[in-house]
């Protein structure tokens, strides 16, 4: 069972991202597809064929314990590379004016603060508790930190205050 | 299939967590490794290892996006022995070794809630 393929480590790896590959795995299952990524954890890679229309794909994930072999079939081109690496890419939010920006900062920030997290506004980013931030537009997905119980905490805050205040984001509640 | 039947259970193990997700199992500690080395490469070259680093975590971003995009999607599931079961996937656990899924459609029933261990699984496929 054993082929050499979650041994490569991640700069190998990485040669074959972007790529269109052909892999062997399981006793005869054979898949192809462009590698989009493979997981450093489990050496699985993630195979990606696009569909007809724009924005459908299939996706094929061989787990790494079962590969038996990897063979390169061509190179993606421009487009293809593009394709690939914004399939998973959370949508782009449009872009807000400053003072839209301004209003939601100060939003988020009174209701930390009215839940009793210390809050102070660096630049255009939040500081919450000194270990996690809050960059524009400022949703609960915005969200960066090390601390995987703050951000869970802070994150469940920040989707109560869009329940509680669906329309009213400006408004302190009493 | 539509309507879930009750599966029967099989017997329990010897021990109580022992269906292959006790994390004290001598199966549980040789399957997960605890720790992700670094290649002998890198260690041996100080200039690698930023890039070898580098290298990990994007790769492990690209991947973990792609499970959250496979969050609520229905699955299939391609296993050893000609098994292919089909399921919704809910999420999975750091190391990738287990799957909590719903709706595990078996040769015997629908299963409203499992897990399915990634060890005995070849590949998976989902439509984006």
């Amino acid at each position: 069972m054993q082929c050499g393929w979650p041994l490569l480590g991640p700069l190998q790896w990485m040669r074959y991202v972007n790529k269109q590959v052909k892999v062997k795995a399981g006793k005869d299952e054979e898949r192809r597809g462009w590698l989009l990524t493979v997981d450093p954890v489990s050496a699985s890679l993630v195979l990606v064929n696009f569909g007809e229309e724009e924005g459908r794909a299939s996706v094929q994930v061989v787990m790494g314990h079962a590969v038996e072999e990897v063979e390169v079939l061509q190179e993606a081109d421009e487009e293809t590379t593009q394709r690939l690496q914004t399939s998973f890419l959370p949508p782009q939010t449009r872009s807000l004016d400053p003072a839209e920006l301004r209003r939601r900062r100060g939003g988020v920030r009174r209701w930390l603060e009215k839940n009793r997290f210390p809050v102070e506004e660096e630049g255009d980013e939040l500081k919450v508790a000194g270990v996690l931030t809050i960059a524009a537009p400022y949703g609960p997905d915005d969200c960066y930190s090390s601390n995987q119980i703050i951000l869970d905490r802070i994150q469940k805050l920040m989707r109560n205050q869009v329940q509680l205040q669906p329309d009213h984001p400006e408004t302190d509640p009493a | 299939m539509t309507t879930p039947v009750s599966v029967l259970r099989l017997p329990k193990g010897p021990d109580p967590n022992s269906r292959g997700f006790d994390p004290k199992s001598p199966r549980f500690i040789a399957l997960c490794r605890t720790s992700i080395a670094t290649s002998p490469a890198s260690e041996a070259d100080a200039e690698q290892l930023p890039r070898e680093q580098h290298a990990r975590s994007v790769l492990r971003e690209s991947f973990l996006r792609c499970l959250l995009s496979m969050a609520n999607k229905k699955i299939q599931f391609h296993m050893y022995e000609r098994v292919t079961v089909e399921a919704t996937f809910r999420a999975s656990d750091i190391d990738v070794l287990n799957f909590q899924v719903s709706d595990l459609h078996t040769p015997i029933g629908v299963q409203k809630e499992a897990l399915i261990r990634c060890q005995d699984v070849i590949l998976f496929t989902f439509d984006a």
